[in-house]
């Protein structure tokens, strides 16, 4: 197996439109959820989300920009920052040894929101002819592989929030076995749109307005734990084969080692401690680690009750008796739930941890559920951390538990 | 108000990014660089804009000019009668899958 470089990071995020504002929010715990200021909001029975405010003025020409859904739009934005971080031209590379793999849960979901809108609400079958391919799901994908002439594998995985998990660990699988040499790999997420929010709303699975603060709605492991936020945004990794990244003198950010990935085949949105701890178990094994080796976990931590309690125990047991000294962070408590892309920016956020050897912290955490009782970093980031591996986890309605295991490049 | 032509040309340069010297009335849609994907949402919004009905056979309209004289047509027969809000144009002339 070779070795796996990150050499490359894009990232449209409600924390930050690059890598440094990202990672300074992050630190900071400054939260990126607020009231959703629509002219839908009204409509809400929660209007909250984390959304990504996106300059006026954006890089692609009006032509193009009338084909790309806001998914497609972030994602092709993230991989475009990501190309230019890892600092080669692709033109240089064999492409054919390069693929895309994007995860999204919901696709293009705004242009058939869009479309529905024009056929159900207007009465027109007037359909924008660009519905299709704005709302399949392999668009952020295909749009990434034309921008860089990627020739290779150009493939989407949609396994509802762990998809960019999923998208990653089948990019690193790939580079690992010697199929490719470099991957662009991620997520994009656009769940915004007035019928996502009324359907996630029905699920009952999202996090009432906070009183006091509406920023704080979001409360991962707290007992006070009550939904949670859904947020938008992109972010994409350049993986690269470890020894023609360092051959080439490339910055790396730090390396992906491991990826396990399991269904729990019991409920369509229950979890179960089993499923998630097996995959920690096989991102574990596929590393070559040990437990012992762990020194800190981005949680899946939605702030749900189901997910937060089970997580806890899904840790508990496959670490044993070390999962008390493991820094266990929530970032979603901050950037809301990018769904397919919410993976993909944890791992990001987990490279910058490591990176900075920092324990990011979990914000909204004020009163303690005797369910949920590993040191999550409260409130503030734990600094010299001594963090060198860790694992980024990602659990799914319909069962598929994603986690990476990444490691310093320090 | 300003010409049909002016019009069409707005939104070929405003919507599509096409150079505004090249849109002349001999001009082809491959001249101006619109594949028969971005034709068919450059018709669909010329509809909108014009609230009229074009026929769904774009072999028809070859040119800037053909577009315009076709609009100027629907326009002073009504348009309203096979207004932009009725049923689709057919998808038979629409790009290959």
């Amino acid at each position: 197996m070779r070795r796996v470089a990150v050499t490359g990071i894009g990232v449209l995020s409600p924390l930050g439109l690059d890598v440094d504002t990202v990672y300074a929010n992050a630190h900071a715990g400054r939260s990126a959820i607020d009231r959703l200021d629509t002219p839908f909001a009204a409509r809400l029975v929660a209007p909250l989300a984390a959304t990504v405010r996106l300059p006026a003025a954006l890089p692609f020409e009006p032509a193009k920009l009338r084909m790309l859904d806001r998914f497609s739009l972030l994602g092709l934005m993230a991989a475009n920052q990501a190309v230019v971080d890892c600092g080669i031209a692709l033109a240089d590379v064999d492409r054919s040894r390069v693929g895309v793999f994007v995860g999204t849960g919901m696709g293009g979901t705004g242009a058939m929101d869009d479309g529905y809108r024009t056929l159900y609400e207007d009465r027109s079958d007037r359909i924008k002819p660009f519905t299709v391919i704005m709302g399949m799901h392999n668009a952020a994908a295909a749009w990434i592989g034309i921008e860089h002439d990627v020739r290779g594998p150009t493939l989407t995985y949609s396994t509802a929030c762990s998809s960019s998990t999923v998208a990653i660990g089948e990019a690193w699988q790939r580079i690992a076995r010697g199929e490719l040499e470099m991957a662009i790999a991620g997520g994009a997420e656009a769940p915004l749109s007035n019928g996502s929010l009324k359907a996630w709303e029905a699920m009952r699975t999202l996090a009432p307005v906070d009183a006091q603060d509406a920023r704080t709605s979001c409360k991962p492991f707290s007992a006070e734990r009550s939904g949670m936020v859904l947020g938008e945004g992109a972010a994409m990794l350049v993986l690269e084969a470890w020894d023609v990244a360092r051959a080439r003198g490339a910055r790396i950010h730090g390396e992906v080692i491991g990826y396990g990935v399991t269904n729990d085949a019991v409920h369509i949105t229950r979890p179960t401690v089993e499923g998630q701890a097996a995959a920690m178990t096989a991102a574990l094994r596929s590393a070559g680690l040990d437990a012992q080796d762990v020194d800190a976990i981005n949680a899946h931590g939605t702030g749900t009750q189901a997910n937060d309690a089970t997580e806890t125990a899904a840790i508990r047991a496959v670490l044993g008796a070390h999962a008390g000294r493991v820094r266990v962070s929530a970032t979603k408590a901050i950037h809301g739930h990018l769904l397919g892309a919410a993976g993909a920016l944890e791992c990001v956020l987990s490279l910058l941890a490591l990176r900075h050897d920092v324990a990011l912290p979990t914000m909204h955490l004020r009163v303690r559920d005797p369910e949920c009782d590993l040191d999550y970093v409260p409130d503030r980031a734990r600094e010299a951390a001594s963090v060198n591996v860790m694992l980024s986890n990602s659990f799914a309605f319909g069962g598929t538990n994603a986690v990476l295991a990444l490691r310093s490049a320090r | 108000m300003s010409s049909t032509f002016e019009q069409l040309r707005s939104i070929l340069v405003d919507d599509y990014g096409v150079a505004p010297e090249l849109v002349t009335p001999e001009a082809t849609w491959e001249t101006l660089g619109l594949d028969s994907l971005a034709i068919v949402e450059m018709m669909w919004t010329a509809e909108d804009r014009f609230r009229i009905k074009l026929p769904a056979e774009q072999a028809d309209l070859p040119t800037v000019a053909a577009v315009v004289s076709c609009i100027d047509g629907l326009i002073a027969s009504g348009g309203s009668a096979d207004r932009a809000d009725g049923v689709g144009a057919a998808a038979s002339d629409g790009p290959a899958s």
